[in-house]
């Protein structure tokens, strides 16, 4: 048994055979005084894990009338399994990129790279699955508030940005009005899946995880839908129709959240 | 759980009893009134129910609960903007049951309960989940969502933090243990 050994014990809680320990903490001082300590530690937890804390009775029965409310379509969609959840919000996603591509082309698709084209769309794709697929993990790890605002602050700035990129003369320097229909249409293709976001979220109240995920994939998936649709590359009708519904989808989501809370 | 998912609706009962004062004393340590425990308990269970069809066969359940139980309680601090109810200068941190020494066990109580409140929370979550919970290093790793070796670096730190602040307290030599009491000795 060397040091190591005796430091391993402490931690993970298992007991050590006692002739071997006895032997190595005769010979060496810097466990012994290790040993003693962390016993005297142990001993405190050990008192406080008996502690009686002011817990009140809490039968199955209620437990029971809470479960039966557990019906209907929510509750069945719900309580899918994670991946078919995630695979059911992303495929509408999927189905617009798809119906948008082919019925509400772009005019000026050909007067751009198709690598750019195909880029940024792959960049709007994988940034929306990976949302669904944090939001609908098999089961939430507990991550840093960062985690969330990080993948949040990419959904907002990603539209902002694409109203600066390069674009065609026609495109720039088109008038900014239309903004109105656009955020109009980007938000009614993405209302479906912010209605199954909320039918397929198993929280009662939204956390404030799935205000961030799903404002995150809502945003880029209008964006995603209008950067198929809208030709015009003009800032100011970039950022008021296409950038600000991410933003409009946080309020929205914040709100429910609040309202819940309420 | 196996049977539970097959069907077995008794199955779930009999984890509602197992589980359910295990819960109870985690969400106790946080929360102030018993009933707001007993709601997070209660929806600990219900998203254990909504997420049934998630569970693999021979997965281990307990961290799987835990990890439940760990997101409610963190979603609950947030949505209520505090982190815990119980402060340091709070009078009922502990309240140990009386033994021989009464006075004294209920002194040291305290004093441990006052070190784990000023640990940084990931260091306290796995030191509770470890000695108050009765998961292996292991099971804690998969409740939190890290790796064996971090929670054990967590958890060493709280001890080295612990340490020092319990140093203060003068030692009960009669009732030190030749070694670390394990988890199951001290229930």
């Amino acid at each position: 048994m060397d040091c190591s050994q005796i430091r391993d014990a402490f931690v993970s809680g298992a007991r050590l055979p006692d002739e071997q320990r006895d032997a190595h903490l005769a010979n060496c001082p810097q466990c012994q005084a290790l040993f003693e300590r962390d016993a005297e530690l142990g001993r405190s937890l050990a008192v406080q894990a008996s502690v009686a804390l002011p817990v009140a009775e809490l039968s199955f029965a209620r437990f029971e009338r809470e479960l039966a409310h557990e019906t209907g379509l929510r509750a069945w969609l719900r309580s899918r399994p994670s991946r078919l959840r995630f695979t059911l919000v992303l495929l509408p996603v999927l189905l617009a990129v798809v119906a948008g591509g082919l019925f509400r082309q772009r005019a000026d698709f050909a007067e751009y790279p198709a690598l750019r084209i195909v880029l940024l769309l792959s960049v709007y794709f994988v940034a929306i699955a990976l949302a669904f697929a944090k939001e609908f993990s098999e089961l939430p790890r507990p991550a840093p508030l960062q985690d969330y605002l990080g993948l949040l602050c990419f959904a907002l700035a990603v539209p902002t940005l694409a109203g600066f990129a390069p674009a065609t003369e026609a495109s720039r320097h088109a008038y900014p009005g239309g903004a109105l229909g656009c955020f109009g249409y980007g938000a009614a293709l993405t209302l479906p899946i912010a209605l199954s976001l909320w039918a397929f979220d198993r929280d009662d109240q939204p956390s404030l995880r799935t205000v961030c995920l799903s404002a995150a994939a809502l945003g880029l998936s209008a964006n995603l839908l209008l950067e198929l649709h809208c030709a015009n590359g003009n800032p100011t009708h970039v950022l008021l129709g296409h950038a600000s519904l991410g933003l409009a989808w946080l309020l929205i989501w914040a709100t429910v959240r609040g309202l819940s809370r309420a | 759980m196996a049977a539970y998912i097959a069907g077995d609706k008794a199955a779930f009962r009999e984890l509602f009893q197992r589980y359910t004062p295990l819960l109870q004393r985690a969400m106790a340590r946080d929360l102030r009134s018993p009933e707001e425990a007993n709601d997070l308990v209660q929806q600990t269970f219900l998203h254990l129910h909504r997420s049934r069809l998630d569970f693999q066969p021979g997965r281990k359940l307990k961290p799987w609960i835990f990890t439940i139980a760990l997101n409610l309680k963190r979603e609950y601090f947030r949505r209520s903007k505090r982190r815990h109810e119980t402060s340091l200068d709070d009078d009922r941190v502990a309240e140990p049951f009386e033994g021989p020494r009464g006075q004294e066990r209920s002194d040291a109580s305290r004093e441990t309960a006052r070190a784990l409140l000023s640990l940084p929370p990931e260091q306290r979550e796995v030191i509770e989940l470890h000695w108050f919970g009765g998961l292996s290093f292991p099971e804690v790793a998969e409740a939190v969502g890290s790796t064996v070796a971090a929670v054990k670096v967590r958890a060493h730190r709280g001890y080295v933090a612990l340490r020092a602040r319990l140093g203060e307290v003068a030692p009960d030599p009669d009732s030190v243990h030749a070694g670390k009491p394990s988890v199951a000795e001290s229930k």
